[in-house]
């Protein structure tokens, strides 16, 4: 409105999201340009994370690279352990014995329950609901209790190893995990009640931040995003890998690539995943755990290449393995999912979004800051 | 932690059953020095996610580790927090910003390294961008080993904390202005001149 | 097999490429740098839709970055590796953009890390690393370790 014959001109402010702000999680920064309430342009910022991996794996022979890897990213371990001992027993040659498939199936499932609980809690405290946040991260504090158990470490397992899995189960875990799954199956339920069907949750997400099937393709996007546009990709089908041939399980799909189905397509993921584990502990097969390579202090790995895949929790993670012979690691260049979430489509969606939207997107994308910078 | 709560005496009034926690002497020490009191019973987290620690704040801030039992709860903005908790590696990145964050905090504050990174670059050493050693570049008031520590560390910290505050042995942001010189140098040769230059003096406030 | 029908009609439009599948869902392509930028164009066409990751080898020895570009089908899950070699004294490249959008942060990644020019990419700017004032670090000619000790001291 204007007073008196003053004309009211917008002006446009520079604000940086992040890193110190209540609504990043992780070490990540978004400068925005806004006008008013609306954004005008979003540029993401990573390199506050940056360890220089692949450089450090350089200097490391393949055993000693092996607790490097699973930093790569925090919140869902596992996968790159996993990758990592599926390019080393490719390129060396090594069988992995079935039981430790199906240990490899149980822990990588496990890892992305308690990534799925994590993004949970964020996002829920993200949209407001905190009550959702402490019930989700004390039941994911269940499964890293049951990490602690097979592994002796709750963040950085360093369990899945060239050769098969670090140490077989103890008595009393399957009783244990079934315990924990059933407290999840229940709890689900009460999310389901308090905060997926809440009316207030679906104004917030219903239509926000919408990801068509062609974009999400022309961006290289993979996972639960592009899952959430209508397209059934999932690598764990395509090529499966650790026991996940013999598992019986859905891949969610939903349409329309909005917030909503996103969270959707997350929530439905739990469900499989208990699921699957379930299948794991009952058609477990006996045998060892881990098939011993040749003498770790001096393991020459052949000549060669490989690039292996996996489905983490937020999308294909891969690893480009080079060897040169010799028992040091030559070049490792790991595709991490989030890389074209956080950056490109992050950039292009918050474009003409309102403020309060920023961190909603950055976590209904699900994007992991370590795994971005390495 | 057996030394946290002291239960005094109990008393019973119909089928309610309740629990004294301090007696006398346990008053007239807080009413001696109500500061201190006050500050150790509400340390105030800055929320910043520096490194791979961070994964290990949301268990303890909620509903299962409980922090907000010690007085420890996260707080958005460095202005309104007393408690900086450097979770982890930092970044040459994550230095500038914690820089920056650090020097927002109003005195009195306390800085606590959280992991074995910042102790002197932990898995992280050959790193060509981590630092080594937080210790030169900004004032750290006590130590978290492990990698990752476990919450029950952090509530040991948190109690060894009130302990040193007591004892007034916590003077890292007192430290800071004395030697800001020392640590302008080092942070310098890492960020460059002209990012020190941009930082506006710290302002000091006679207390 | 796709895969081996796949390999003959690469091998078939392009002479002075080597083609190999060393197993199933896997092919990997060897060419130089001139027919790379087409040979991915009619990859693209062929149901290689998918850019899952742009890397680079530093070849150190033979003097060439190996420039290696990773796509896969999204019909049959066949992952395909395309790899040319430049030279590493003057590294650069022609980019693929206009194949691939999301290309640009791969490149620009390389660029920083490497030290590859990328004909073509207007976004080249600093991405991970800030007041970098060394060679680009991960080429093998770069010490980590000795860097680390020198600028971040390690007593």
């Amino acid at each position: 409105m204007n007073r008196g014959g003053t004309k009211m001109t917008k002006r446009q402010l520079t604000l940086y999201f992040g890193p110190q702000h209540i609504g990043m999680v992780g070490n990540f920064s978004i400068t925005l340009t806004v006008e008013g309430d609306t954004i005008q342009k979003a540029v993401a910022n990573p390199g506050f994370l940056h360890r220089g991996f692949e450089k450090m794996l350089e200097n490391c022979t393949y055993t000693q690279g092996f607790p490097y890897v699973c930093r790569i990213n925090v919140m869902d371990p596992d996968p790159c352990e996993q990758v990592y001992a599926m390019a080393i027993e490719e390129l060396a040659g090594l069988e992995v014995p079935p039981r430790a498939q199906y240990l490899r199936t149980m822990a990588l499932e496990m890892s992305r329950l308690s990534s799925h609980l994590l993004w949970l809690w964020a996002y829920a405290n993200e949209l407001g609901f905190d009550t959702i946040g402490h019930w989700a991260m004390a039941q994911r504090d269940y499964f890293i209790d049951l990490f602690d158990m097979i592994t002796g470490a709750r963040v950085y397992h360093i369990y899945i190893w060239p050769g098969g899995v670090r140490r077989d189960i103890p008595t009393g875990f399957a009783e244990k995990m079934q315990q924990t799954l059933a407290g999840l199956e229940d709890s689900l339920r009460d999310y389901d009640a308090v905060f997926f069907d809440n009316r207030v949750f679906r104004r917030r997400v219903d239509g926000v931040g919408v990801l068509s099937q062609e974009e999400a393709l022309r961006f290289g996007v993979t996972g639960g995003n592009l899952r959430a546009t209508g397209l059934e990709r999932d690598v764990r089908k395509e090529e499966p890998y650790a026991a996940y041939a013999e598992m019986d399980f859905e891949v969610p799909t939903m349409v329309g690539g909005d917030s909503y189905a996103r969270a959707m397509v997350i929530r439905k993921e739990m469900e499989q995943s208990v699921f699957i584990v379930r299948q794991v502990l009952d058609k477990m097969p006996a045998g060892s755990a881990w098939r011993r390579p040749p003498n770790p202090f001096k393991w020459n790995i052949p000549a060669g290449e490989t690039y292996v895949r996996m489905e983490s929790a937020r999308g294909e993670l891969g690893v480009y393995a080079v060897s040169d012979g010799t028992d040091k690691i030559y070049r490792m260049a790991y595709r991490v999912p989030s890389y074209p979430h956080g950056i490109l489509v992050l950039e292009k969606l918050l474009q003409g979004m309102n403020i309060a939207d920023v961190g909603h997107m950055l976590l209904s994308l699900n994007v992991a800051a370590p795994e971005i910078d390495r | 932690m057996a030394n946290v709560i002291r239960v005094v005496r109990t008393y019973t009034r119909g089928d309610h059953r309740g629990l004294i926690l301090l007696d006398r002497a346990d008053i007239k020490k807080a009413l001696k020095d109500p500061h201190k009191w006050g500050e150790k019973y509400s340390l105030w987290v800055t929320y910043f996610c520096t490194g791979c620690g961070i994964i290990e704040i949301p268990p303890v801030i909620t509903a299962r580790w409980d922090a907000e039992r010690f007085g420890v709860k996260p707080m958005a903005t460095p202005r309104q927090a007393n408690l900086f908790l450097i979770t982890g590696y930092v970044s040459v990145k994550t230095l500038r910003a914690i820089i920056i964050t650090y020097e927002q905090m109003p005195d009195p504050k306390y800085l606590v390294a959280f992991g074995s990174c910042p102790i002197d670059g932990g898995l992280y050493y050959t790193s060509y961008n981590t630092i080594n050693h937080l210790d030169r570049y900004l004032p750290v008031d006590g130590w978290i080993a492990g990698c990752m520590p476990r919450p029950e560390a952090i509530f040991i910290a948190v109690t060894k904390l009130w302990k040193m505050i007591d004892g007034e042995m916590v003077d890292g942001y007192k430290r800071y202005r004395k030697n800001i010189d020392y640590y302008r140098k080092n942070q310098e040769r890492v960020l460059g001149r002209e990012f020190i230059e941009s930082i506006p003096p710290p302002v000091t406030v006679e207390t | 097999m796709r895969e081996e029908a796949i390999k003959q009609g690469i091998e078939q439009r392009y002479e002075s490429c080597l083609v190999t599948v060393p197993r199933e869902k896997r092919v990997i392509i060897s060419l130089p740098k001139d027919s790379l930028f087409s040979l991915i164009a009619f990859m693209k066409e062929q149901g290689f839709q998918h850019l899952s990751l742009i890397t680079c080898v530093d070849w150190i020895k033979e003097g060439k970055f190996e420039l290696v570009y990773h796509l896969a089908t999204y019909q049959d899950g066949i992952h395909a590796i395309v790899k040319t070699r430049i030279d590493r004294a003057n590294p650069t490249y022609q980019s693929m953009i206009p194949l691939f959008a999301h290309a640009q942060t791969y490149e620009r990644e390389i660029h920083e890390m490497f030290g590859v020019e990328f004909v073509g990419n207007a976004r080249l700017t600093p991405f991970l690393l800030t007041n970098w004032q060394e060679i680009p670090p991960m080429r093998k000619d770069f010490d980590t370790k000795e860097y680390s000790e020198r600028m971040f001291e390690h007593e």
